[in-house]
């Protein structure tokens, strides 16, 4: 992991002593609600519809046992004993008091944790594979440029008040875990012919009203050349992207505007103007970075591991569990291992204090203190020896995240909703929270097998409905909840953008016709053919006709 | 009536260390020029009359907004004492990306300002994206002035006050920005 060094410390105590005063003034009424907004917007401070809430940044999913320990101190002492994890690799706490903010903040940048920029017009806590350095057949990983990035992004003097919000994902790996086809600038580290590492770089993806698949504006970005090419497509976007509408405002409109070969020419113009000033990296920063990253000392293990296998053959709730929540390690006789936070009519992504201190303790003892924070809104332990996954999964069990169900149709995405989010217009929690009581059958989802469902309570789209598998939108209808369905949305490699399948749906009726379209799925698939490449292979007049009973 | 930017209604002009006297005169279009007065005129009037005012000024400064066309205004930056750039709302971003622009590209060197609603917790970004004095209002504090500008003292980036970026600290190049000037 990344360790701070003097100058990360003093960037981060100078940050919050910064917003201390801020938050002062704003309470002496020096500062208007107005200028104190985006400022606290930029310390991750929301007003919501209850309570303050705090968006505190994991970045680039990575966090060691101290800092999660820390976060269960921070739900305990400044919240009510919970906290709530992102689709953004990021942890909010909904019931903050601004004038405990400064406080909370200095506990956190004890261990290098904070909120900057995880909202406000500005370059935000930057993404990345959950699985980054222990997946086979990563060609890097990307949590080195990701905290090249995160360092360059910190307090940007030129890009602190763009147009509207920026999101950067990397991914390293040839399967995109990362989503970076849905992001303002995402990056797919890739070799070139000559087997030099670069990245190809994606822009101007983006979920919101207007669902937009990134554009490849390179195939092969040399590596060095990283973070001048960043400014120009942020210089470019802050100069010219719109500020007259919030709605126009992505960057995904001004590459739709211009239209993308414009637009990409207008980003290598102002690069082959500036990509000399200085701003890359010097190779001993990158190399200075990178050995934070290097594989752990991992033990010689030979496999198969007897223990394991056997655990695997006397238990089927433990086979179970490993089937869907164990992926491969890179280095033999170790597994990754996914945390769900998705008990069955749970609300997705909650921990309370005393679970997140019981996978701190976890992570300790089986998984060389490090914990990953996925977009799926679930935990990762990077490092668990399979002798150990036994003992894990029990311990798991113990705290109600034993949950068999990672990347099945109970592990639903939700953002707030109209719980806690003054946008929305709907709920989504127990939308969510009643699909997954009507699947709770662990062999009933088994066999339904891989299925992404995403829910949004508006068309801002934190639920990321646009890449579901299944999309639920939440939509307001005469004053009444409703629920808008799409289907065939992607967020991997092979991104798409879900389509409406017909008229909405009650809240009664939701979780209703999401079974219908289950059921459907099931009667049509081939064997072994998962949902998506289902509704790809047959589209979606099967699933119309068995949701309104009429075929087109 | 013409009268110095600093006692325009009530904005008074500020360097990053507080208050100073300036002696630009704000000049409506229809305003005439005062021999041997220091003038701050549109940018349309400049692109208009930039004869007549280059003769009878003694000094001659633009205001210019978040979308100048900079091309356009570059025949001009070596004649030019002032260059005003407007926030059209508090967090218009623009005036950044000008400021760098006008001072790493465009090599302009003397007094650049910022006039508009922004508030003095951005001052230190202005500061180093190239902007050195200020046109603000009444209620803008002075004390947060100070307060904001001494909020930082290292930076991963390089701003164009050329400081030495923390990549290039802990290489112990400690003259590197410097040098590069
Ligand atoms: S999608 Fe809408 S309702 Fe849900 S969190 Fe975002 S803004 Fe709020």
């Amino acid at each position: 992991m990344y360790i701070y060094d003097d100058f990360d410390h003093t960037i981060a105590k100078q940050r919050v002593a910064e917003f201390r005063d801020q938050v002062n003034r704003r309470i002496k009424g020096e500062l208007t609600e107005e200028q104190f907004r985006p400022l606290r917007l930029m310390n991750g401070l929301y007003l919501q519809l209850h309570a303050y809430m705090l968006r505190i940044a994991v970045p680039y999913g990575t966090l060691s046992a101290a800092q999660m320990r820390k976060l269960a101190h921070i739900a305990r002492v400044y919240d009510r004993g919970y906290g709530h994890f992102t689709t953004r690799q990021n942890i909010q706490y909904n019931w903050i008091k601004l004038e405990q903010v400064p406080d909370l903040m200095a506990e956190l940048a004890t261990v290098q944790l904070h909120g900057n920029q995880t909202s406000g017009n500005c370059v935000r806590n930057v993404t990345a594979d959950h699985f980054s350095g222990v997946i086979d057949g990563e060609i890097e990983d990307p949590r080195i440029v990701s905290e090249a990035i995160r360092q360059w992004s910190t307090f940007h003097p030129e890009f602190s008040w763009l147009p509207r919000k920026f999101k950067i994902a990397v991914t390293g790996a040839e399967k995109d875990r990362a989503a970076v086809q849905w992001h303002d600038i995402g990056l797919h580290i890739v070799r070139d012919d000559a087997g030099e590492v670069g990245y190809a770089v994606y822009v101007g993806g983006g979920m919101g009203r207007i669902p937009v698949l990134a554009t490849k504006v390179r195939g092969f970005l040399p590596k060095r050349e990283l973070l001048s090419y960043l400014e120009a497509i942020l210089r470019v976007y802050n100069r010219y992207g719109r500020r007259d509408n919030i709605h126009k405002a992505r960057i995904k409109i001004l590459v739709r505007d211009l239209g993308p070969e414009e637009f990409i020419r207008q980003v290598e113009e102002e690069w082959e103007a500036s990509r000399h000033s200085g701003v890359n990296l010097p190779p001993e920063e990158e190399i200075r970075i990178a050995r934070y990253f290097e594989p752990p000392a991992y033990e010689k293990i030979a496999v198969p591991v007897a223990a394991f296998e056997d655990a695997k053959k006397a238990n089927r709730a433990f086979a179970q569990w490993i089937s869907t929540n164990v992926h491969p390690h890179k280095t033999p006789g170790y597994a990754i291992v996914t945390i769900s936070l998705k008990p069955i009519g749970g609300i997705p992504g909650d921990a309370s204090a005393e679970q997140m201190e019981a996978v701190a303790s976890l992570a300790e003892r089986f998984s060389l203190a490090e914990i990953r924070v996925s977009h799926i809104q679930n935990l990762v332990l990077p490092h668990v020896r399979q002798a150990d996954l036994f003992a894990v999964w029990q311990e798991l069990g113990k705290i109600g995240f034993a949950n068999a169900n990672a990347g099945l149709v109970t592990d639903i995405i939700a953002c707030p909703g109209l719980d806690y989010c003054s946008l929305a217009n709907a709920r989504s929690i127990p939308v969510a929270q009643r699909i997954s009581e009507r699947f709770a059958d662990l062999d009933r989802q088994h066999k339904i097998g891989a299925l992404q469902i995403k829910i949004s309570g508006c068309i801002n789209a934190c639920g990321h409905h646009h890449a579901g598998h299944i999309g639920i939108l939440g939509v307001d209808k005469a004053g009444q909840e409703f629920y808008q369905l799409t289907l065939g949305g992607a967020g991997d490699e092979t991104a798409s953008t879900g389509q409406l399948i017909g008229p909405g749906f009650s809240s009664d009726g939701i979780v209703d016709a999401v079974e219908k379209v289950i059921d459907a799925y099931l009667d049509l698939r081939q064997p072994n053919e998962t949902f998506i490449s289902a509704y790809r292979r047959v589209g979606p007049a099967p699933f119309k006709e068995k949701l309104y009973g009429v075929s087109r | 009536m013409a009268s110095p930017v600093n006692q325009v209604g009530s904005n008074r002009v500020l360097d990053r260390n507080g208050p100073i006297t300036d002696g630009w005169e704000r000049l409506a279009d229809d305003e005439t020029v005062k021999p041997g007065a220091a003038v701050l005129v549109s940018f349309q009037r400049l692109k208009n009359e930039h004869n007549a005012l280059f003769a009878e000024a003694a000094a001659v400064g633009v205001e210019v907004g978040g979308d100048v066309n900079l091309d356009e205004l570059e025949p001009f930056l070596p004649r030019l004492g002032l260059i005003v750039v407007r926030f059209a709302f508090m967090r218009d971003g623009r005036p950044f990306s000008v400021g760098r622009l006008l001072r790493e590209r465009f090599h302009y060197t003397r007094d650049l300002r910022a006039v508009g609603d922004f508030i003095p917790d951005q001052i230190l970004f202005l500061l180093r994206c190239g902007f050195n004095s200020f046109e603000a209002g009444p209620d803008f504090s002075v004390d947060a002035l100070k307060h904001g500008v001494a909020a930082y003292t290292v930076w991963y980036q390089r701003g164009v006050e050329r400081n030495v970026t923390i990549a290039e600290r802990r290489l112990g190049k400690e003259n590197l920005g410097q040098e590069s000037a």
